[in-house]
């Protein structure tokens, strides 16, 4: 039976930073729809709900042996046990503890052929507390991590400093993630449709994707950080050879890129091909056909740590015709 | 036996029963004891028992006896009815008559599956890590194991359970006498896990699209792969020289009779269905098995002659659940969109 997948939002973010405030306006405020929620710590959420799941955060190491190929087996069994349900909702969304690695969450979702079917991750929101997000950074790769991985960025408790310290907490985010919406808020005060519903890992909409353009310079003494890098083409792609050296990168690198897309114009396809893809997890499609006359220009998009930008240009550039 | 489990006729029309639209999707069925009763957990906190006896009249729906979902149903081993669990944490036990009683609560948990032994009485039932076994009305907890437990079976005896979770199977005794548990390892997430007839396997499907078996008596182990998807469903054969597992388009087999299935390919037979198989039983005395597809189609076979009949429901929903019933004359079917059926294969 053809049926509407429904869309799964990940909320991730430092404990204290303000999901569980945002989680219980979702919960409580009136806005019509119905949501599930899955949560790591049952007696946080003020809002007594029979749709409010307790997980405990079971991640597994996939047989293949390798450290990023890690997938939330607890949630297959909470979506599986969900969709059971004679009563359908509109959404479910899934808290993470204050120091988890969006990684498992997201691959969940490219993993399990029932999950795919029945559900869809539409996009990973992190709240940040934006007095204490520096601080954060220093103390682990967690925070870094959540930044790296979100679509959606709730720059929280801005009352609590000044513009100066809002730009800069601004632009070590987009340092790491430039992709990602920012939106400021104070007491995780936000339209939802600004945050639910984005499509964010759906191939259909990957065209809302704009890449920057690759900064050349003066970063390479910092390579271990996380950053965002784009590379670009305007001559046609050859589809083997992308394939064979985008599978050796993530073969070799997967486990240090977090997140992936692009839109490749493959030579002689009359439509675009897009994919997406979380460390070594990966989805594709064609996407839209290109018009006459259109510009047939390929887009990739990384966020991970070390990145070596220009290697990596050089490389997608021995992919072209 | 007096079956013709590859009657042409049933292509065209369904073997005569019962066929009951439920509210929610079913997702476990089984028959009670003496076999009258055909019991059915459904989505919507609700259990279905319909009388297996086709003149006799129909029964009411009922109130909903769980919160939310009923997650498991087995055959009571200790009773005339059922024991249900849901994700309201409940763990309850059916009467034939319908009434209800709490054998165990554990809030904030699911009680996910159930597993119970005739001849001692004995269910196992797990809700989040811990598995707990209920016998004469004293309830023992188990664990916790490393991840919540994703399936459960007892030993042919019913001395011991095996429970399934991340990197392998942890094996209990359940006798007074508390002894430390067996563990058998392989890595990865076990999502089913079924105990052979005969006690000396230990079979798990895994997340990773294929089945890992312990041999029980050297700790040796074996793994099956080349599955295109999860296999969900595990069935022994009543004399434990099978195992069938679902996730394929025809019936498969694994012989365990002789040197076992190691460097063989498993036994294949049946029409291909129109998808893959969701769910598979073995029947309990003979070699027949019915098999459940996700476009919904019924296939039942005969692994002596490789003859099978393909059953098409009007629905197209996947098949949740099978259960044969204890004499083996009967089938309940349940599928995703509610529609629950009690065959009478009879001929
Ligand atoms: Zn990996």
């Amino acid at each position: 039976m053809a049926q509407a997948q429904v869309p799964v939002t990940v909320l991730t973010g430092y404990l204290g930073a303000g999901k569980t405030t945002l989680l219980n306006r979702i919960l409580s405020e009136q806005h019509g729809k119905k949501y599930a929620v899955i949560v790591n710590e049952f007696g946080e959420l003020g809002v007594d709900n029979d749709l409010v799941v307790n997980a405990d955060e079971e991640v597994f190491e996939m047989n293949n042996g390798c450290i990023c190929c890690t997938v939330r087996g607890d949630l297959i069994r909470i979506i599986e046990g969900l969709m059971k349900r004679k009563d359908k909702f509109d959404g479910i969304l899934v808290e993470t503890t204050g120091l988890a690695d969006p990684g498992p969450v997201a691959q969940t979702f490219f993993t399990d052929d029932e999950v795919k079917a029945k559900t869809r991750l539409d996009a990973i929101i992190t709240v940040v507390d934006a007095k204490h997000f520096l601080g954060q950074l220093d103390q682990g790769s967690e925070a870094e991590q959540q930044i790296a991985f979100a679509d959606v960025i709730l720059l929280n408790k801005t009352d609590l400093v000044s513009e100066d310290e809002l730009k800069k907490v601004e632009a070590k985010i987009n340092s790491i993630n430039r992709y990602a919406h920012i939106f400021r808020t104070q007491k995780s005060q936000i339209e939802l449709n600004a945050i639910l519903d984005k499509g964010a890992f759906d191939l259909k909409r990957i065209l809302e994707f704009e890449p920057e353009f690759l900064h050349h310079g003066h970063d390479h003494d910092h390579e271990e950080e996380v950053k965002s890098l784009s590379l670009t083409a305007d001559r046609p792609v050859d589809p083997d050879k992308f394939q064979k050296w985008m599978g050796a990168l993530l073969q070799l690198r997967g486990p240090d890129i977090f997140r992936s897309k692009g839109i490749l114009a493959i030579d002689g396809a009359p439509r675009r091909y897009v994919y997406q893809g979380v460390h070594m997890m990966m989805d594709s499609d064609w996407g839209t056909p290109w018009k006459d006359g259109e510009t047939r220009s390929s887009k990739l998009g990384f966020i991970g740590r070390n990145l070596d930008g220009e290697n990596l240009q050089r490389g997608f550039n021995d992919c072209l015709k | 036996m007096k079956l013709d489990l590859a009657n042409p006729a049933w292509r065209q029309t369904l073997p005569p029963g019962r066929s009951v639209a439920g509210d929610a999707p079913a997702v476990a069925c089984a028959f009670n004891k003496d076999g009258s009763l055909g019991g059915f957990a459904l989505g919507d906190g609700r259990v279905r028992l319909l009388p297996a006896d086709i003149s006799a009249g129909e029964t009411a729906a009922g109130e909903p006896l769980h919160g939310g979902v009923v997650l498991a149903l087995v055959d009571d081993p200790a009773g005339d009815g059922f024991v249900s669990g849901g994700d309201d944490g409940r763990l309850l036990r059916i009467a034939a008559d319908g009434r209800t009683s709490e054998l165990a609560c554990q809030k904030g948990k699911w009680f996910e599956h159930i597993a119970g032994h005739r001849a001692t009485g004995a269910i196992a039932a797990s809700a989040g890590k811990n598995a707990y076994v209920v016998k004469a009305g004293e309830v023992r907890e188990f664990g916790p194991h490393q991840s919540t437990v994703a399936a459960l079976d007892f030993s042919k005896d019913g001395s011991r359970i095996a429970c399934a979770h991340y990197g392998g199977v942890t094996v209990w005794s359940i006798g007074q006498v508390v002894l430390p548990p067996r563990r058998f390892a392989w890595r990865g997430s076990h999502v089913a896990l079924k105990w052979s007839t005969d006690g000396k396997f230990i079979a798990t499907g895994t997340q990773e699209n294929d089945i890992h078996v312990w041999r029980m008596a050297q700790a040796t182990d074996m793994r099956m792969q080349g599955y295109p998807a999860k296999v969900k469903s595990l069935s022994w054969t009543a004399d434990a020289r099978f195992l069938y597992t679902s996730a394929q388009p025809v019936f498969t087999a694994w012989p365990f009779s002789g040197k076992g299935p190691e460097g063989k390919p498993p036994l294949q037979f049946g029409d291909e269905g129109a998808g893959l198989m969701t769910v598979v039983a073995a029947h309990p005395a003979a070699e027949f098995v019915a098999g459940g597809y996700d476009s919904g189609e019924l296939q039942l076979g005969d692994i002596k002659t490789k003859r099978s009949v393909v059953l098409k429901m009007a629905d197209g929903s996947a098949i949740t659940c099978l259960a044969w019933s204890p004499d083996g004359f009967r089938l309940a079917v349940g599928n995703e969109a509610g529609t629950l059926l009690v065959l009478d294969l009879r001929r």
